[in-house]
């Protein structure tokens, strides 16, 4: 039978915690523990935190393909502020942010509320909403592609059935940023349904059951209860599906190569072609380091939003 | 505290001396003096299988005739190519030896990434097709040494071309033009087109812009002429096709190929850059006898793509010697008469003829006197990329055809000064 109104969780069921022996306990474990996780760190330290270092000290140079340089300071900041590409690809960008994460977020809050609810076979279910997400950009790309397709696309097809179009998806600058946008959030949504279902199963039934004893209706346990219980988890959500969307880049190489006319071509695409086609090293990076000052700024923005009381 | 610390290291330090000693052990067993040389080569040769038995034929038989050099090739994806040479070139790392093609050249060249190799041909450099040596040198410097040369030119689809009605394959820019409607009558669209960012502008707009008479870059490399009027000829031609619906909308973001694209559907009655792999592809789609080869494209000049692919040495070489030996092994009859019949490109020397047999190659030996290797410039495929946006800009309707070469232009002109 369970026991209505006490949560599992209550201090009175908690076990104590075990007291450390030794007058050195505290700082012990801190050392064994460093040992531990040393060859992480040694990897994080090699392969991510100097290459971002190496980044700020190549965006203040000209570094070029032969590999002369020379110190520039702020040249390449200025100049970027001034390129009406960079201007163009933030817009882009920033659109695509729009759609992409606001999509993605109903998807994985959605299926995850729905998933909630299924008994039979839910592992089964959570398999299979989970799958594009371990499936290569580039395959999910080339598929959504031919689905696209203007001329003979699964999607025109089943339009053309009640007299809608052919429509260029990917050809029309109107459509194209949000047809991205769809096969991203397909293939990644599985990663943060799976997190707010957690999240889901975290919230204390109890709370929920007095709710339903008060009368109060599923929308108003969800309003009132599951979402502020999750706000937590929709935060992290939030920033990592941003930081995603800033990062496209992938989805809009393969499916239209930043077209038609630079309608999706992203910051990153331009940190890309100004790296590996111009091989504008220098340039290329400070676009990079640029990138990370946006994504931090408007994570904070979220946080204060959305995250303020965690 | 001390204990632990010492259960936690004694096995890691363990570990790291074993693997330190067991890389020493390695170094005795290979003690020898030889030096490596490493090729990255791409997929040249379509069928893996093929690939595979090529190099790894070639890897054996140089070894055989150089004891002293061990031979790696790497096989490579087309994909990002230049991206990841670049890399390596900046870091003053990567292969000893490269496939190149000649508008790669120059931008590796300015930068100091390339040795000279015309040393390597010079004992048989009249052996070589006219366009193979020039079309890698720059500067009056020679950077590749050619192993094979491509062709392309027109491939027509005559159960399309039937169906519509038409019974001589459209060879001509006017022929083109007049074909298109009754195309369309019939359903299909006339020339297969990529307008796509990422696709090369050596197969697409180039060689409608030579076919005008035209020039990408005027005659000291310094500025373009693109912005001309054989290149407004050109663009217009191409968008009055796109506005009668004669090119497939899809070329916006589809790349030159066949497999699932309109021209491999049958939906689509001709291409003017194909090279011997797509015919065969299209004979496999079409039918053998429905797939036609004819002569390269002629506008006001009768002009086709074909390029020389070349080794090139990366000047920051441990053993340029050795890489220069694996070179002129690489230009000699037997291994460039091997590497045409797995390619089906064809060989760039003269006395290293092939005997070819399948008729669909057999048709684009005469192209060969048309092919032009394109314009080498350091800057080539960087304002590549700046001209196809604007002719995309000219496809969808948001720019005039002058108006969009000239704005391509004042780009480019800007880059070249830099």
């Amino acid at each position: 039978m369970t026991q209505v109104g006490v949560d599992r969780d209550s201090p009175a069921r908690r076990p104590r915690p075990v007291p450390l022996r030794g007058r050195h306990g505290p700082r012990r474990r801190a050392w064994v523990g460093l040992v531990f996780v040393a060859p992480m760190l040694a990897l994080f330290l090699a392969f991510r935190f100097l290459p971002a270092v190496g980044a700020v000290w190549l965006s203040l140079t000209d570094y070029r393909l032969s590999g002369r340089w020379k110190f520039v300071a702020f040249d390449n900041y200025a100049r970027l502020l001034q390129d009406s590409l960079f201007h163009q690809s933030l817009v882009v960008t920033l659109t695509y942010t729009l759609i992409f994460v606001p999509l993605t977020v109903l998807l994985s809050l959605g299926t995850a509320l729905l998933l909630q609810q299924v008994v039979w076979q839910r592992g089964f279910f959570r398999g299979v909403f989970f799958l594009p997400y371990v499936t290569s950009i580039v395959l999910a790309a080339v598929i959504w592609k031919w689905i696209y397709d203007a001329q003979d696309g699964l999607l025109n097809a089943v339009l053309g059935l009640v007299s809608i179009g052919p429509i260029d998806f990917l050809g029309s600058d109107h459509s194209v940023l949000a047809s991205i946008a769809v096969t991203s959030a397909w293939k990644g949504f599985g990663y943060s349904m799976l997190i707010l279902l957690a999240g889901l199963q975290a919230v204390p039934r109890s709370y929920l059951e007095a709710a339903m004893i008060d009368g109060a209706s599923a929308w108003q346990r969800f309003r009132y209860i599951v979402l502020p219980q999750l706000r937590p988890v929709l935060f992290f959500v939030l920033v990592i599906e941003t930081i995603s969307a800033f990062q496209v880049f992938d989805a809009m190489y393969v499916m239209t190569g930043g077209g038609p006319v630079r309608a999706s071509y992203s910051l990153v695409y331009f940190l890309y072609d100004s790296g590996f086609k111009f091989f504008d090293f220098g340039y290329a990076s400070a676009i990079g380091i640029m990138l990370f000052f946006i994504v931090l700024i408007i994570s904070l923005i979220q946080r204060r939003l959305v995250g303020r009381d965690d | 505290m001390k204990s632990t610390v010492r259960r936690v290291v004694a096995p890691l330090t363990a570990l790291v001396l074993a693997a330190a000693l067991s890389s020493c052990g390695g170094g005795d067993d290979t003690g020898s003096e030889k030096k490596s040389v490493t090729l990255w080569m791409y997929p040249v040769i379509a069928d893996q299988a093929a690939s595979d038995a090529y190099w790894k034929k070639v890897e054996t038989d140089f070894e055989a005739a150089n004891a002293t050099i061990d031979l790696k090739v790497e096989l490579q994806p087309w994909d990002k190519r230049d991206e990841k040479l670049a890399t390596a070139f900046a870091g003053k790392k990567g292969p000893d030896t490269v496939l190149l093609i000649p508008d790669q050249i120059p931008q590796y060249v300015k930068n100091g990434s390339l040795e000279p190799v015309g040393d390597v041909l010079e004992a048989d450099k009249d052996k070589f097709l006219p366009n193979a040596i020039p079309g890698l040198t720059v500067e009056g410097k020679v950077y590749g040494a050619p192993i094979y040369h491509t062709v392309t030119t027109t491939l027509y689809n005559k159960t399309v071309l039937t169906k519509a009605g038409i019974s001589k394959p459209p060879a001509t820019w006017d022929e083109i033009k007049a074909a298109a409607p009754k195309l369309k009558a019939a359903g299909f669209q006339t020339l297969d087109y990529s307008a796509s960012p990422e696709a090369t502008l050596n197969l697409n707009f180039y060689p409608l812009l030579w076919q005008a008479g035209g020039k990408v870059f005027a005659e000291d490399g310094k500025s373009v002429t693109f912005n001309q009027a054989p290149g407004l000829d050109a663009l217009t031609f191409l968008k009055t096709l796109w506005d009668e619906g004669a090119i497939p909308k899809s070329a916006l973001t589809n790349g030159n190929a066949i497999d699932n694209q309109p021209i491999g559907k049958g939906q689509v009655a001709m291409a003017f850059t194909a090279t011997p792999a797509n015919a065969a592809l299209a004979a496999k789609s079409w039918g053998e006898a429905n797939t036609e080869v004819g002569a390269p494209l002629t506008g006001a000049k009768q002009v086709g793509y074909g390029i020389p692919g070349g080794l090139s040495v990366n000047a920051a070489s441990e053993n340029l010697d050795e890489t220069k030996k694996f070179l002129s092994f690489m230009t000699q009859p037997p291994q460039l008469q091997a590497l045409s019949k797995a390619t089906g490109y064809f060989t760039p020397r003269t006395d290293a003829k092939v005997e070819v047999t399948d008729p669909l190659t057999l048709k684009f030996g005469p192209a060969l006197q048309y092919t032009f290797p394109g314009e080498p410039n350091p800057a080539a495929r960087q304002i590549m990329s700046l001209l196809t946006i604007e002719i995309q800009a000219v496809l969808t309707g948001k720019k005039a055809p002058q108006q969009a070469l000239d704005d391509a232009a004042k780009q480019a002109d800007e880059l070249l000064k830099r």
